[in-house]
């Protein structure tokens, strides 16, 4: 291993043991998954957390305290724009994955038209959603469903705008050729792409949980 | 296992296979029915994934760096 690399304290001959290390020692690291990877894996976990706890109240606001109405009338969702809206980001979920099997082959347009049709439909789905709440009739301030509806579908949102800011980070990165086929010089793309498969599959159940059942 | 894109894409699918026959249950008969599918697909999820994770740990323990490896 790195024997030489082994850090002294200051002042205590450092740079006679090893006059190019400077800082601690390299981290241990996994040979079957990089730090990258399991960072987001492991931020993804935390987040299906969240959304449990604001699925946990959802379920407890329309079974447990049980309203008359769901939701109270006169008031309805946009079912069909709300269709739309997942067909869009489902889409988008097939884009990133086309942009990251195009780098893995070396295909950088191909990367590259795939980045900027994700970010477009992000973009496209984040727009419809905030025309919505426009339209909707009903604020957050309702009653327990408007609390409810605006949180669950303003957090799934929240993390779009998320997922929109990395994919712009990536983008502009692609299109400077900071990407390239191995998988260690792609790990820009690939991490913001598991984030963007989560943000999907997030709204699949937001999706069917509060517009359809 | 590989833990990349590409196995989180499969995901996006298999949830959304599992969404789509919710959607198209509740839609055909009532959303209790449509509710009650996707607690079955949830309880059928959520015994894959310990099951899952039950089998890596297994897997794990033993290796180089596991905690129960011995050189």
């Amino acid at each position: 291993m790195e024997s030489a690399s082994v850090p002294l304290p200051h002042g205590a001959g450092g740079h006679a043991a090893d006059s190019h290390h400077h800082g601690p020692p390299e981290a241990n690291q996994s040979s079957r998954i990089d730090r990258q990877t399991l960072g987001i894996l492991l931020f993804i976990v935390s987040e299906v957390m969240l959304f449990g706890a604001f699925f946990a109240s959802y379920f407890f606001l329309r079974v447990v305290v049980n309203p008359t109405a769901w939701p109270p009338k006169p008031f309805e969702l946009p079912v069909g724009v709300a269709g739309m809206n997942t067909a869009i980001l489902v889409s988008s979920s097939f884009t990133i994955h086309y942009a990251l099997e195009a780098i893995r082959k070396g295909n950088k347009q191909g990367m590259k038209l795939g980045l900027v049709l994700t970010w477009l439909l992000g973009l496209t789905f984040l727009f419809v959603q905030i025309n919505e709440y426009v339209h909707i009739g009903f604020s957050a301030r309702l009653d327990s469903f408007g609390s409810i509806f605006y949180s669950l579908t303003g957090l799934h949102g929240a993390h779009v705008f998320a997922g929109l800011m990395l994919l712009t980070f990536a983008t502009i990165r692609a299109f400077r050729g900071h990407f390239d086929k191995d998988a260690e010089k792609h790990l820009g793309v690939e991490v913001p792409g598991i984030y963007w498969h989560f943000v999907d599959i997030m709204w699949i159940i937001v999706f069917a949980t509060v517009y359809i059942l | 296992m590989t833990y990349n894109e590409g196995a989180v894409f499969k995901w996006v699918l298999i949830v959304g296979i599992a969404a789509a026959t919710v959607i198209g249950l509740t839609l055909l008969t009532r959303p209790l029915v449509g509710a009650l599918w996707g607690l079955v697909l949830v309880i059928a999820g959520s015994v894959y994934g310990i099951r899952w994770t039950r089998d890596w740990w297994r897997r794990t323990r033993d290796r180089p760096g596991g905690p129960d490896h011995t050189p």
